[in-house]
């Protein structure tokens, strides 16, 4: 009776997992992305494919293309001589007001009028915990490369390359036995655009967002009401693992293990907990393990691994507004396959700037991964065929 | 019961697998919403020279292309002592492999021969990390005189396709040549390439010159001019140097013009006793239309590329803004409301933004809004900025620049749309007042 109700016991809590879970135990949902898509057909994207490829290097190009260049060459004569002109009448003063004629003096403009009334006095300061936002983050400021994360300018003699690297002098690298080496460190960047008109703002000290004035006068009072608080909540915290105690004495040694991961459970950890007790059961069937899902920190380290290389710097303004879907083939070492890259879709402009945009994504792809992505070679069924969105709208408000 | 228990969990079991795998179907999906936004690294050899008689044109060729590039602000270039292999064959096929080691993203390859007075350039661009060439090679040809030309016409293909827009290297800039100080200042115009290079000047100092126009098709200028003592307008046949006066009637001044796309209309502004309104012209015959009746000043028009629409400056809100109207009549619509005062509107060839001078607090800023004068930015700050012009592509802006006090010296700058890459127009003496031309033929 009691190994009876054992199973069932254990039956009804591996339903109970399993319907808190996820129900079909999807380690995550699928992605369900509602876009546009435009679809080209194989014999379109085939012409595209010519276009790019048509031209034969080892050849002589082909038919010269004749510009115009020797025909409208330069129509500007040489420089006109000095005609006679008339004897010269200066100019007299002309009171019309002529805008584009004469620049008007950069006479300080009539100031807006000075508010009369004061604002009253704050009342005794307080210490707030969520600073108000300030106008200009001390990260912006201009530089030439612009990144999702500002980086300081380095030191003027450090090599600039991705991987920071302390310099090893010769000698010390002798004395160490270590290999002598330059200095390296990330280009300097800023993580939006500055121009000169906002770089020659004075930084503002007050913040844009000002607090509430209290309802209130501050009073003592409430000092003392909001001291006990935290021991209100830490009282009514401690209370529940105080409880937790109790019942434990009884099944000491097993519930506890069980219970030491759960607390703090992340999705991602379970998925991949239950990802690796599933794997074991699909080995049998699948000729090719299919191992546990991807975590969603390393898809993270996969996007930002890409990003590093999406440079959209030198794209139009329109293939700044087009989003592209980039399907590719990776390695089990993780380096993409150039052959097997080919845009899926793409939303938000024309063909010619999809193709613009494609272009970047695919350089950026290649230029990261050449040396391989850092993923985890256990799941190499779950990354090797991956569909990269590549959607610029953050970008073109920097 | 045991064995049903059993049944249970082995028919779970028997599921999970097949959920486990549906899961997992499909390619993994991730989206990319953060780039970079730096200089496209580049590398352009030396062309090579097919002749002895190109060999100095062969290297300075790729050094016109290299500074276009560089110059617009999207591309950097790679020095060449930092090139792996040398590039010594145009025919011979591209070892990509040590372009990607030194990051080389975009590689231009090209070769001259001189022949007589003729020469002849073949040059290509790759997709370095790509592994594949950037459209077709070409071949373009030109006396030895037009060499820039043809590097500029060559920057513009690989601008074009790296960008996905136009290029505007091969065009001109016709602006107010300066010299003299404050007080005895010589003006006089002069057009120049896009990069400062090959100035030369179309009137002599004698009477004030200001604010010349190109016109659509870049045959002609058209600019205010004090040589009757009042302004007046004149057109000048750019080829020919040869000019006439447009505006007719004794005593009225007209100034600020303007062509229309079409090439064939002007819009301008007009002083009748003391009021300044807007009127067109068509210069073939003269016949003048007014387009503006009211008691304040309008004056600055520019058309959209389209030619439907005038933007256009006008203080009768009290301070000087702009304002659009139709090219047919109709009520103007403003379309700036921050603080200060607006001025010098020009439509972008593209027709999406307008330029425009603001000042405010002071100080002189070049800044863009959107047609309906939304999304403004400004994209410049100094003692006096004004009068900007857009590029043929509509991603550049190039401007008057100020400095202050008595040896205060007008210059040319110019800055990308989104601000990036202000910097100084190379010019010999100081320039104000700037038009840029088309793209030439």
């Amino acid at each position: 009776m009691q190994t009876g109700t054992k199973i069932s016991a254990a039956g009804h809590g591996l339903l109970i997992t399993w319907a808190l879970v996820g129900g079909w135990f999807q380690a995550e949902p699928l992605p369900i992305e509602s876009q546009d898509v435009s679809i080209i057909s194989l014999e379109e994207y085939e012409r595209l494919s010519e276009q790019r490829a048509a031209p034969v290097v080892t050849e002589v190009p082909a038919a010269p293309v004749e510009p115009p260049v020797t025909e409208t060459a330069p129509t500007i004569p040489e420089r006109p001589q000095p005609r006679p002109e008339p004897v010269p009448t200066p100019p007299e003063p002309v009171d019309v007001p002529v805008a584009e004629a004469e620049p008007e003096p950069p006479a300080p403009e009539p100031e807006p009028e000075i508010p009369t009334t004061v604002p009253e006095a704050p009342e005794t300061p307080q210490v707030v915990s969520e600073l108000p936002r300030t106008a200009e983050p001390e990260t912006a400021r201009p530089s030439d490369r612009v990144a999702p994360e500002p980086v300081e300018a380095p030191e003027p003699d450090t090599t600039i390359d991705d991987v920071v690297r302390e310099e090893v002098a010769p000698d010390a690298g002798a004395e160490a036995n270590l290999p002598v080496q330059e200095a390296t460190a990330p280009e300097a960047a800023s993580d939006r655009i500055v121009t000169e008109a906002e770089a020659q703002e004075k930084e503002p000290t007050a913040p844009l967002v000002a607090s509430r004035p209290k309802t209130r006068p501050q009073r003592p009072v409430p000092q003392e009401t909001e001291a006990p608080k935290p021991e209100v909540e830490t009282a009514a915290a401690t209370p529940e693992p105080a409880r937790e105690p109790e019942p434990e004495p009884a099944p000491v040694e097993k519930p506890a293990p069980e219970a030491e991961p759960t607390p703090e459970v992340e999705s991602s950890a379970v998925n991949d907990a239950l990802a690796e007790a599933l794997a074991g059961g699909g080995e049998v069937e699948a000729p090719e393990p299919s191992g546990p899902p991807m975590t969603s920190g390393e898809k993270d380290g996969l996007r930002v691994a890409v990003s590093k290389c999406w440079n959209v710097g030198s794209l139009s303004s329109e293939a700044l507004q087009t989003t592209v879907v980039v399907a590719v083939s990776l390695s089990r070492e993780g380096v993409p396959d150039a052959g097997s890259m080919r845009m899926m879709s793409s939303s938000g402009g024309s063909a010619e700037s999809a193709k613009q945009a494609y272009e970047a994504a695919r350089r950026a792809i290649i230029r990261c991964g050449s040396t391989g992505f850092d993923l985890p070679a256990d799941k190499y069924a779950q990354w090797r065929d991956i569909e990269m969105t590549f959607n610029p709208e953050g970008m073109r408000i920097r | 019961m045991r064995n049903a228990v059993a049944t249970l969990l082995l028919g779970l079991a028997a599921l999970l697998p097949a959920a486990a795998v549906k899961a997992q179907d499909g390619p993994l999906r991730i989206e990319i919403t953060d780039g970079v936004i730096e200089p496209l690294p580049f590398a352009v050899p030396n062309f090579i020279a097919e002749t002895p008689a190109a060999q100095q044109l062969a290297a300075e060729m790729s050094r016109v292309i290299a500074a276009d590039l560089v110059g617009s602000g999207l591309f950097r270039e790679i020095p060449q002592v930092a090139y792996i292999s040398p590039y010594t064959n145009f025919d011979a096929s591209v070892n990509f492999t040590d372009w990607k080691a030194i990051n080389a993203q975009a590689l231009i390859t090209g070769a001259i021969s001189q022949s007589g007075d003729r020469i002849t350039v073949r040059f290509r661009a790759y997709d370095v990390f790509a592994g594949q060439e950037l459209g077709s090679g070409l071949q373009l040809s030109g006396t030895p005189d037009g060499w820039r030309r043809i590097a500029h016409k060559m920057a513009d293909t690989i601008y074009s396709r790296l960008t996905g827009e136009g290029g505007y290297f091969d065009s001109r800039v016709v602006y107010v040549s300066e010299t003299g100080p404050k007080n005895d200042r010589k003006k006089r115009l002069a057009i120049m390439d896009y990069d400062g290079a090959n100035v030369q000047y179309l009137t002599n100092s004698e009477s004030i010159v200001l604010a010349p126009r190109f016109s659509p098709t870049g045959d002609r200028v058209l600019y205010t001019s004090y040589e009757s003592g009042f302004p007046q307008i004149q057109v000048l046949d750019v080829g020919r140097v040869q000019r006439r006066v447009l505006s007719s009637g004794s005593g009225t001044m007209t100034f600020a013009p303007r062509f229309a796309p079409n090439g064939q209309t002007i819009v301008y502004s007009q002083t009748d006793g003391g009021n300044t309104d807007l009127f067109a012209m068509d210069i073939n015959n003269g016949q003048a239309q007014r387009l503006t009746s009211a008691p304040s000043i309008e004056t600055a028009p520019s058309f959209s590329p389209d030619g439907s629409q005038i933007v256009f400056e006008s203080d009768r809100s009290g301070a000087s803004q702009l304002y659009v109207m139709s090219v047919g009549g109709g009520e103007p619509r403003r379309i700036s409301f921050g603080q200060g005062r607006y001025g010098t509107p020009v439509w972008s060839p593209r027709g999406d933004y307008i330029a425009f001078t603001k000042q405010n607090a002071g100080r002189f800023h070049i800044g863009v809004m959107r047609t309906d004068g939304s999304e403004e930015r400004l994209l410049t700050a100094s003692f006096l900025d004004e009068g900007p012009t857009w590029a043929p592509n509509g991603r550049v802006i190039m401007f008057t620049r100020e400095t202050q006090g008595a040896s205060g010296q007008a210059r040319l700058y110019s800055v990308d749309i989104s601000g990036r890459n202000l910097k100084p127009v190379k010019t010999p003496d100081g320039a104000s007042d700037p038009s840029w031309g088309p793209l030439q033929n």
